[in-house]
């Protein structure tokens, strides 16, 4: 039995930059390993220990997540081994795309029970993209899933939702896309960096799939939201009850508070 | 020739660098006012790696090679220098030496548990007397039957607080020339004899436990010689070499820290309209810091690339520490004067940054002690 894992080798978003336009600017980031699928590693390898079964991650990208830098880095969180389509111009297709070549890559495995995911990316941030592997597949599918356990003959989820709590009990294979706070991600070991290197890496190209190159090409363009703007009242809190009714003036003259609302 | 980091070493930059932003920066602060030791990361230390980094696998450790090491310091200092000298006196002057100068029993007796993060070491050379002028040191090892009886006072023990293991140098035979007299001991905390005094209350590196250790009577099995009889002095020069490198590291990473800050500041801080980044003064002090620091990268990287290939290191290691260490005092500084009034205050990392880095001068062989190092090379 395998336990999938499909990340994304994406750019780091703290490095991003936003220019006057708003435009968010990717091309001084580095790449790494989605923050977002550091949790879905991390979450799989517990499962993986748990269930004696083997971790194998899948991506599709670019070139550049074929690099063995990339594969390491992968590897050193936690993956048994890795299967890689990484080929040029894969790197700008969208969500729909990706999911259909994830599922190509998924189907090349044995006996998968679950195939993970964090539940978005650092670049794009979609949300769609574990839902969409899990069409392609016909697999179940949940999002946002918090906890994940193997009961001995199921795999018991929880998520939060905005009314309660909400348990799961999946017994097929599923796709899971996982909350952020799924774990508390850990830095890879100096000895686990050492042994990345020594695992299998298997790339694996569009023909191998029997997939053509998806002409789903995507244009991203990104600008700033209108709305308020900053009015730059600085209000004086010495004294709290004529601070609140500044802030409070200043609201209404702003057009954010009107009569009959409630202060 | 190449000035690329192999795949290993850019990932274990990007752990090291996790780890510190989101273990080590939290309590960075915090530590550093109660001058108190980081205890409490220790084990995540350990589990991480970082204490068994200069030993080899079979030992327990990673072998993770000198470069992985300095980076692994860099990235520690650039958000606290309490923790890089707390991994840099553990795994350079306390494992390194049992790595190279144990025999095998005591690879076996120490490394593991060092490596693992179990014990935690010390290296106990400098005494009230004895500091840069190390050979002169008074401390001493007398035989009994098929024991060792040591007496003498240590003093500026880097994680002496909380250390279980200490290498010791004392003098075994006092008619011999100064350095030649001198012999290495494992020694483990619980020994009766041994007792450590109050920690120092330091300008920086407030977060790293600095005591004195002094030893009465304190017998010791005659397995714990570190090496041969009268080797004990090369084998602490040998050790300082590779210590240096670390030194010029944390040296390294606490310049980067104070910079990363000047540079977000200088972008964000509006003065007459706009960014001070915008200004020429402010540029140019940030072109200056810049340059500083890829120029002490490149000796501190290309010293722990020697060592790593087994090649001669100790002046290229004396060279980087000596480059390094008044690089980031001079560095921080920058760093407090691009952010005026508030970089003076403790509201930005700035100034514990300055008070950092100034032992960085001083310790594991001052600025003066490395020109001496370089200047006999050059000139016999």
């Amino acid at each position: 039995m395998t336990i999938a894992v499909a990340y994304k080798w994406a750019p780091e978003a703290q490095e991003a930059s936003v220019d006057a336009a708003g435009r968010v600017d990717f091309s001084r980031a580095k790449d790494k390993i989605s923050d977002y699928d550091a949790v879905a590693i991390q979450v799989g390898r517990r499962l993986a220990d748990a269930t004696g079964q083997a971790l194998v991650g899948v991506t599709v990208s670019g070139p550049q997540a074929g690099q063995p830098v990339a594969t390491k880095a992968a590897l050193a969180r936690g993956l048994d081994s890795v299967l890689v389509l990484a080929e040029e111009g894969l790197d700008r297709i969208g969500p729909s795309a990706t999911a259909s070549l994830l599922a190509g890559l998924v189907r090349q495995l044995d006996d998968v029970s679950l195939v993970l995911a964090g539940d978005s990316s650092t670049d794009v941030g979609a949300r769609m993209t574990a839902t969409l592997l899990a069409g392609r597949l016909g697999w179940a599918c949940l999002t946002d899933v918090e906890q994940l356990d193997w009961s001995g003959s199921d795999w018991s989820i929880t998520r939060t939702q905005t009314w309660g709590v909400e348990t799961f009990k999946v017994t097929g294979p599923a796709v899971l896309a996982l909350s952020p706070t799924a774990a508390a991600v850990k830095a890879p070991g100096m000895k686990d960096i050492l042994a990345a290197g020594k695992k299998p890496v298997r790339p694996v190209a569009l023909t191998d799939l029997g997939l053509e190159r998806p002409d789903q090409g995507e244009t991203r363009a990104t600008a700033r939201l209108t709305g308020p703007s900053r009015q730059g009242v600085v209000i004086d809190v010495s004294d709290p009850d004529a601070a609140a009714a500044v802030l409070v003036a200043a609201l209404r003259q702003s057009g954010l508070l009107v009569e009959g609302s409630q202060e | 020739m190449s000035f690329e980091l192999t795949d290993e070493q850019l990932i274990t930059r990007d752990a090291v660098r996790q780890f510190a932003d989101s273990t080590v920066a939290p309590i960075a602060a915090e530590i550093d006012r109660d001058h108190r030791a980081p205890l409490e990361n220790l084990p995540a230390m350990a589990e991480l790696g970082l204490l068994g980094m200069t030993v080899p696998e079979e030992l327990g450790g990673s072998g993770s090679g000198t470069v992985s090491y300095v980076i692994a310091v860099e990235e520690l200092a650039r958000r606290c220098a309490s923790h890089a000298v707390i991994v840099e006196a553990h795994s350079s002057l306390c494992c390194w030496p049992i790595v190279a100068f144990g025999n095998p029993e005591q690879h076996q007796a120490y490394l593991p548990d060092l490596a693992g993060g179990a014990k935690i070491g010390a290296f106990c050379l400098t005494e009230p007397g004895a500091g840069t002028d190390a050979a002169s040191l008074t401390s001493s090892a007398r035989r009994d039957g098929d024991q060792w009886v040591l007496n003498g006072q240590k003093v500026f023990i880097t994680n002496g607080g909380f250390a279980d293991v200490f290498v010791v140098f004392a003098r075994t035979d006092p008619e011999a020339p100064s350095a030649k007299g001198i012999s290495a001991f494992i020694v483990d905390r619980q020994t009766a004899g041994l007792t450590v005094g109050d920690p120092e209350r330091k300008l920086g590196i407030r977060g790293s436990s600095t005591t004195p250790v002094s030893f009465s009577d304190l017998r010791l099995p005659a397995t714990s010689l570190l090496g041969r009889e009268g080797q004990g002095f090369a084998i602490a020069m040998r050790t300082l070499d590779g210590g240096r490198t670390g030194i010029a590291a944390q040296a390294l990473g606490i310049a980067q820290g104070a910079y990363e800050t000047a540079v977000a500041y200088a972008k964000e801080r509006i003065q007459f309209g706009r960014p001070i980044a915008n200004l020429q003064a402010i540029q140019w002090m940030i072109a200056d810091m810049a340059t500083d620091l890829e120029a002490g990268r490149l000796l501190c990287y290309q010293a722990a690339d020697l060592e790593e290939r087994h090649l001669d290191f100790a002046i290229q290691a004396s060279m980087a520490k000596l480059f390094c260490a008044p690089m980031s005092v001079r560095v921080a500084s920058s760093a407090i004067q691009v952010l005026g009034g508030v970089g003076y205050t403790e509201s930005y990392p700035v100034e514990r940054a300055y008070r950092d880095a100034k032992i960085t001068e001083i310790y594991e062989g001052t600025n003066e002690v490395q020109r001496l190092v370089i200047s006999k090379s050059q000139l016999r």
